[in-house]
């Protein structure tokens, strides 16, 4: 519940918030939303909570390849492929499959070994091999799901089937925000994903918790602009509110319910005048600019998430999720794989190469968890003659920053990439591993719903030890 | 004295009993095993198994755990590995064998295949009977079959009487001792009405057992203060809140100053009951209930299945049908029972008018064929089991108050549902179908919809269509002939006459509903009448056993009269909808109660199962459930019972009791008060505007800001960006028992700046110039009668003219926007 003085407290800062700096302010705020609403999720569901224990990251970005980038061809090297071309695996496929596949398929692309941790990394992400020795690249992933509406609800919720709460969701339920100012978990998609708003849902937790979807990079968040653009009208017209509500208010005895209604207002008043700098690019150097590739346009759009999901983190936003999403499912490649792998690298590649150096120069890096991956890899064989299928029993991820042992690889595959073989890290373990990154026991971090605590892991799930730092 | 006391303490430590697990074998072969156990068993499960099988160390790998007896007896995903005394029935020895492909433990990272003599060791326990002395408990029981027998929501209801309130439960408490004559101007007296008799003995019983507890405290302890842990019932509602409460609470509407003063001004007995007739004859009654039901039943306007559903633009489909149909069942007071036998089985229901077709039995079927599954899912197979699973699930939920889905892979965790039952229910499903057409992998398949006129109609319609086409195939013959015809010739002349007959005779497109169909889905696996075999872990590539369709045996028994006709899905329907069905009275009237009180009598109105809380007052909840089926399940007569009763009309105000010893209200010593949902936000919004088009019916809207009532704005499952969705509305992803209530700075923002919000303050400010055009005072007393049906304050008149100043239109604008985003506006006592 917010006390009066810390009401009036806030006030002061909203009337003099134009002589602070946005940092200061959420500093604060952040502050103040530990000390005075701390635990209190009637008060505001995104009040602070104390996490179970001392996290290692703050705050997390998820690098989401929508349609199952190939591993095979950018993380994971197999010669055998090369040695093999164009001959069937010699073992039986699994009996779940999609599609026949054909024959193995060589990749056409060259590894060599990058960064002083000799990770093997393709030519077509020349970035992120510079960046290597920050990242753990995890290769022995494994799914349950071969179509991608299942598969990109398993890795986003935990569940195939069901409609469950999105792993943000569950993070800002458990941890809350930091900057009351702006949403804590924020999702960018500048086209739609096939599978849409259930992979942010907040399902049956309460919908606060629910991915901000945003479009449209230059209208970020709805409404956010006062009718008439005059601030000082809506002034007087918030004071007006509170006055009645506190007359409401004085006959209703003390309800936090009304008292959080009442500080929304006020909330929302500050919102309008500090979230449009949270998302306003242009106030970034040229430099800044360069580095993400903001003016190229193979790069341009990705390069706008990433900068602006650098702003967000730095503001506090617990959770971005950003879609590389020119079109619906753009690493779906069935065929043309030769041209259209690349041409997604290009867009990707320099964008994520300037948020990992960027993040780390602003000292943001050893607490901002970085995750790249998407629902599932691709078929070692081939579809047709220029494709790859959908494939989730082995495939790679990695994951950067807050608590991550850089420079390492995690696991493998079979000699020809098709089934996780060594320390498999299923999506369960990935997620019950990012939650303790984030300082939660996915065991502990439940939720009733139905007479029945729920979890992101369900029963399941490892904390993957040997890659935290 | 004892056994309320009792009854309260329970009450007070509602928690779950732990089950005590005796040792299972018995004689001297027990001990032998109970040697073998200890010697190579515990160690060995401790080094090869439990590593990923330990409840103790929080890995239950495949939902299985090996360090506790009552881990697999309970057993994992694939049910209890260890039938004691047959091994090679038993599923661990299988695994550790390693000869069942999928089923291979230890797995090869975990130090793969046991050595013979271990193998030999397990199976020789297990053949001695499995005696296993760890008495840990599991984290999760199963509910037993001696449980079941006695689990409360599985009784018959009791026959009970209101207990005599013998004076007043508010003993010392001299301020309020008046209550029951503050209710008799409103029809009845606390002491009379049966609910407030059963919940005010309740709350004597509870203050006597605090009492009585705090008399046999020891000497040494602190001093009891019973004085302030006693709860009192809160006074009656004002009368202006009440019927604003009751007026959003059966129509989703505010009251109209004229309604407020007219009930304010009538003194009779019968004042109350009065409005709460109006307010059930009023149509706007089914627009504000159906709500509450297709919460339950994830309604959503735009199937899944179809594609074109995902674009903003497609037109909504027939699911609206099905949205109507629910509106007039709840105006016309469709009893329960035939509403719940029309939703599952409508399609097997004569037309009571005896015609050959019968439109709302086949609409009403949208409640099973309006689900979710993947539609994007390639493996079609695995559709038409998710169908069935979605069926079963919602079934299960919203009528029975069972989470039967849970069965579809394993045996309920927590309660009595084998998958043996699943697969019963199951077979009755794969015997139906909403699919016209599978499809093949990969590709699109097609939605059952149904022509809601007789097939005669249909064929009459179709003989029409093919008549044009010949008339038109010979116009264009005509026209190909060389020299091309003239238009005045003859023969061209009859042809387009012809046409044009026919054209103005031609049938229209008749309407249709997705409905159910008996026979299951054309070109899957089950494609007839036919009972299915147990799905191992839910896939249907690994089948098991056939289980004859029936209904679940550990609720109807093991001794069911075989389904020799039809799918059964009849039969399931007059099952769950018989008077003998202990469940459905019971979860019905229980989430009548949540509409009305914000929070049930059971608390998890979706789950009466092991895992759901009991009620607070179950024998109000049977003695209510027991009347709304001897008053032929009408749904309006259950309304006025509960309304009529003093329990309901209590003040929200709290006391600080209240606060300190019932904030959950479990006590219903007093009124929740609660936050309009967002339907009746929106509504109210455009309602006191003037704006609201009360149009019914028909396909809903796709944008928020039309004006027709929210329940004709379209919910969609793929976009959760709405109005609707930011005020907490139901997730049509699944069946929705209650929802959720955030408050957060987003949904500030829409009410301040969102065009829409405008628009209303606008229009409100319009009509408060309009309708009280001289004097200032009465215009602002005007709004506040209008919004909260009240008169204004001296205060709040001066607050309002400080704002107005010199009362430009513009200001009325801006006052009015105020007034509509206040708490006051949002909030019903």
């Amino acid at each position: 519940m917010l006390s009066r003085s810390s009401l009036s407290r806030r006030e002061l800062l909203a009337r003099g918030g134009c002589g602070f700096g946005l940092l200061a302010l959420a500093d604060l705020l952040a502050q103040e939303a530990r000390t005075s609403t701390a635990g209190n999720r009637a008060a505001s569901p995104y009040a602070a909570q104390a996490p179970h224990h001392s996290p290692r990251a703050k705050r997390i970005i998820f690098l989401y390849m929508p349609g199952g980038p190939s591993h095979v061809d950018l993380l994971d090297p197999k010669p055998r492929l090369a040695q093999e071309n164009g001959k069937p695996l010699p073992f039986k496929k699994p009996s779940l499959e999609r599609t026949k596949t054909g024959n193995l398929l060589a990749s056409p692309w060259k590894f060599a070994p990058r960064g002083q941790a000799g990770i093997e990394v393709s030519e077509l992400l020349p970035g992120l091999a510079s960046q290597i020795d920050k990242v753990c690249v995890i290769r022995s992933m494994l799914a349950d799901n071969i179509n991608h509406t299942g598969a990109a609800l398993q890795m986003c919720t935990g569940e195939q089937a069901f409609s469950r709460p999105s792993m943000g969701s569950w993070l800002t339920y458990g941890l809350g925000t930091e900057n009351q100012n702006l949403p804590s978990f924020v999702v960018v998609s500048p086209s739609a994903v096939f599978q849409g708003a259930q992979l942010w849902a907040s399902s049956f937790l309460p919908s606060a918790y629910q991915g901000t979807l945003i479009r449209d990079m230059d209208k970020p968040i709805a409404n956010l602009a006062p009718a008439s653009g005059d601030f000082d009208l809506q002034r007087r017209k918030l004071d007006a509110l509170k006055r009645l509500n506190a007359i409401h208010k004085q006959d209703r005895n003390i309800d936090s319910e009304l008292d959080a209604r009442i500080a929304s207002f006020e909330l929302a008043f500050r919102m309008q005048r500090e979230a449009p700098e949270a998302f306003d690019l242009t106030r970034e150097t040229a430099a800044t600019h360069q580095l993400y590739g903001t003016k190229n346009k193979t790069t341009e759009l990705f390069g706008r998430q990433c900068l602006l999901a650098r702003r967000l983190v730095e503001r506090g936003v617990r959770y971005v999720q950003l879609f590389d999403a020119p079109q619906n499912n753009a690493w779906d490649h069935h065929g043309g794989i030769k041209d259209r792998l690349p041409a997604r690298c290009w867009a990707v590649d320099q964008p994520i190469t300037a948020l990992l150096s960027d993040l780390e120069a602003r000292g943001l890096l050893q607490d901002t968890l970085v995750l790249w991956g998407g629902e599932f890899g691709r078929t070692p064989t081939a579809e047709g003659t220029n494709g790859r299928e959908h494939h989730p029993f082995g495939f790679t991820m990695w994951m950067a920053g807050g608590g991550i042992r850089g420079g390492m690889v995690h696991g493998k595959t079979d000699d020809y990439g098709w089934h996780a073989a060594e320390d498999i890290v299923h999506v369960h373990d990935l997620h019950a591993t990012i939650l303790h990154l984030m300082g939660l026991n996915h065991e502990r971090l439940t939720f009733r719903h139905g007479g029945r605590d729920y979890r992101l892991t369900d029963v399941h799930g490892h904390v993957v030890s040997d890659i935290l730092a | 004295m004892r056994s309320t006391l009792l009854t309260a303490l329970w009450l007070v430590s509602l928690g779950p009993l732990g089950l005590v697990l005796t040792v299972g074998a018995d004689d001297g072969k027990a001990g032998e095993g109970l040697d073998l156990f200890e010697k190579r068993i515990r160690p060995l499960l401790a080094a090869r198994c439990e590593k990923c099988h330990s409840q103790a160390q929080g890995k239950t790998r495949g939902g299985l755990a090996l360090d506790t007896r009552a881990g697999w007896q309970i057993g994992g995903d694939n049910g209890s590995p260890i039938i004691p005394g047959k091994p090679d029935a038993s599923l661990l020895i299988q695994a550790v064998r390693q000869t069942t492909e999928g089923l291979r433990m230890p797995p090869q990272d975990a130090g793969g295949r046991l050595k013979p003599d271990e193998i030999a060791a397990l199976t020789q326990w297990i053949r001695l009977g499995a005696p296993d002395p760890r008495t840990g408990k599991a984290a999760v029981q199963r509910m037993t079959a001696d449980e079941a027998r006695h689990w409360w929501s599985f009784q018959p209801l009791a026959q009970v009487r209101p207990p005599a309130v013998s004076g007043d439960p508010d003993r010392g408490n001299s301020s309020r001792g008046n209550s029951s004559r503050g209710n008799s101007s409103r029809g009845n007296s606390s002491r009379d009405n049966p609910i407030d008799r059963f919940v005010r003995a309740r709350l004597a019983a509870r203050n006597d057992s605090l009492a009585t507890a705090a008399t046999r405290r020891p000497a040494d302890s602190p001093p009891a203060s019973t004085g302030s842990r006693r709860l009192a019932p809160a006074p009656p509602a004002d009368k202006r809140i009440l019927i604003r409460r009751a007026t959003f609470d059966l129509i989703g509407l505010p009251p109209t100053p004229q309604e407020v003063a007219a009930f304010v001004h009538d003194d009779s007995p019968d004042a109350f009951a009065h409005v709460v007739n109006r307010l059930l004859a009023s149509p706007t009654y089914g627009q504000r209930w159906a709500r509450h039901w297709l919460d339950v039943v994830r309604y959503a306007d735009y199937y899944d299945a179809d594609a074109k559903a995902r674009q903003m633009t497609a037109e909504p489909l027939d699911a609206w049908r099905y949205r109507d149909w629910v509106v007039d069942a709840l105006n016309n007071d469709l009893p329960f029972d035939r509403f719940i036998v029309h939703q599952i089985a409508g399609d097997l229901l004569s037309n009571p008018d005896g015609s050959d077709i019968y439109p709302a039995g086949l609409i009403a079927t949208t409640f099973l064929s309006n689900g979710v599954w993947d539609p994007h899912d390639a493996d079609k197979e695995k559709i038409v089991s998710d169908i069935a699973d979605d069926n079963i699930d919602t079934i299960g939920k919203a009528f029975l108050g069972l989470t039967l889905g849970c069965a579809r892979c394993h045996d309920h965790k927590f309660d009595r549902v084998t998958t043996a039952d699943y697969y019963g229910l199951a077979g009755m499903f794969y015997s139906s179908h909403i699919l016209a057409k599978l499809g093949t992998k990969g590709g699109a398949y097609t939605m059952n919809r149904v022509p809601l006129v007789p097939a005669a109609v249909v064929q009459r319609r179709q003989h029409q269509l093919k008549q044009l086409a010949d008339l038109q195939a010979q116009l264009q013959a005509l026209d190909k002939q060389s020299p091309k015809p003239a238009d005045e010739d003859p023969r061209r002349v009859r042809l387009v006459a012809a046409r044009e007959q026919l054209q103005r005779e031609l049938l229209p497109e008749p309407p249709r509903a997705i409905a159910v169909q008996e026979g299951g889905t054309p070109g899957g696996l089950f494609p007839g009448i036919q009972d299915v075999p147990i799905h191992i872990r839910g896939s249907y590539a690994r089948l098991g056993r056939v289980v004859p369709r029936r209904l679940p045996q550990f609720l109807a028994g093991d001794k069911q009269p075989p389904i020799s006709s039809g799918s059964g899905r009849l039969q399931l329907a007059n099952w769950v909808a018989s008077a003998d069905n202990p469940l459905t009275a019971r979860v019905i009237v229980n989430r009548v109660w949540q509409w009305h009180f914000g929070a049930g009598l059971v608390r998890t109105p979706s789950n009466f199962g092991k895992l759901g809380t009991r009620p607070t007052h179950p024998q109000l909840l049977d003695w209510l459930s027991g009347r709304f089926v001897a008053d032929g399940w009408s749904l309006k007569q259950l309304h006025r019972r509960i309304m009529l009763s003093a329990t309901y009309q209590q003040s929200s105000r709290r006391l600080p009791a209240h606060f300190t010893q019932d904030p959950e209200n479990h006590w219903l010593a007093r009124f929740a008060p609660r936050r309009l949902e967002a339907e009746a936000l929106r509504d109210a919004l455009l309602c006191v505007a003037g704006q609201l088009d009360t149009t019914t019916g028909g396909p809903a809207g796709q944008d928020f800001t039309i004006q027709r009532r929210s329940l004709y704005v379209q919910t969609a499952r793929w976009n959760r960006s709405s109005f609707a969705n930011l005020f907490d509305a139901a997730n049509p992803d699944a069946s929705t028992e209650k929802r959720t209530n955030s408050t957060i700075a987003p949904q500030a923002l829409l009410l301040l700046n969102h065009p829409f919000a405008q628009q209303q303050s606008r229009r409100l400010a319009e009509r408060l110039l309009h309708d009280r055009p001289h004097d200032i005072n009465t215009r602002i007393d005007y709004a506040y009668r209008l919004l909260f049906a009240r008169p204004a304050t001296a205060e709040e008149i001066e607050i309002a003219r400080q704002l107005i100043g010199g009362g430009d239109p513009a200001s009325w604008t801006l006052w009015a926007h105020v007034l509509l985003c206040s708490n006051e506006f949002v909030y019903v006592d």
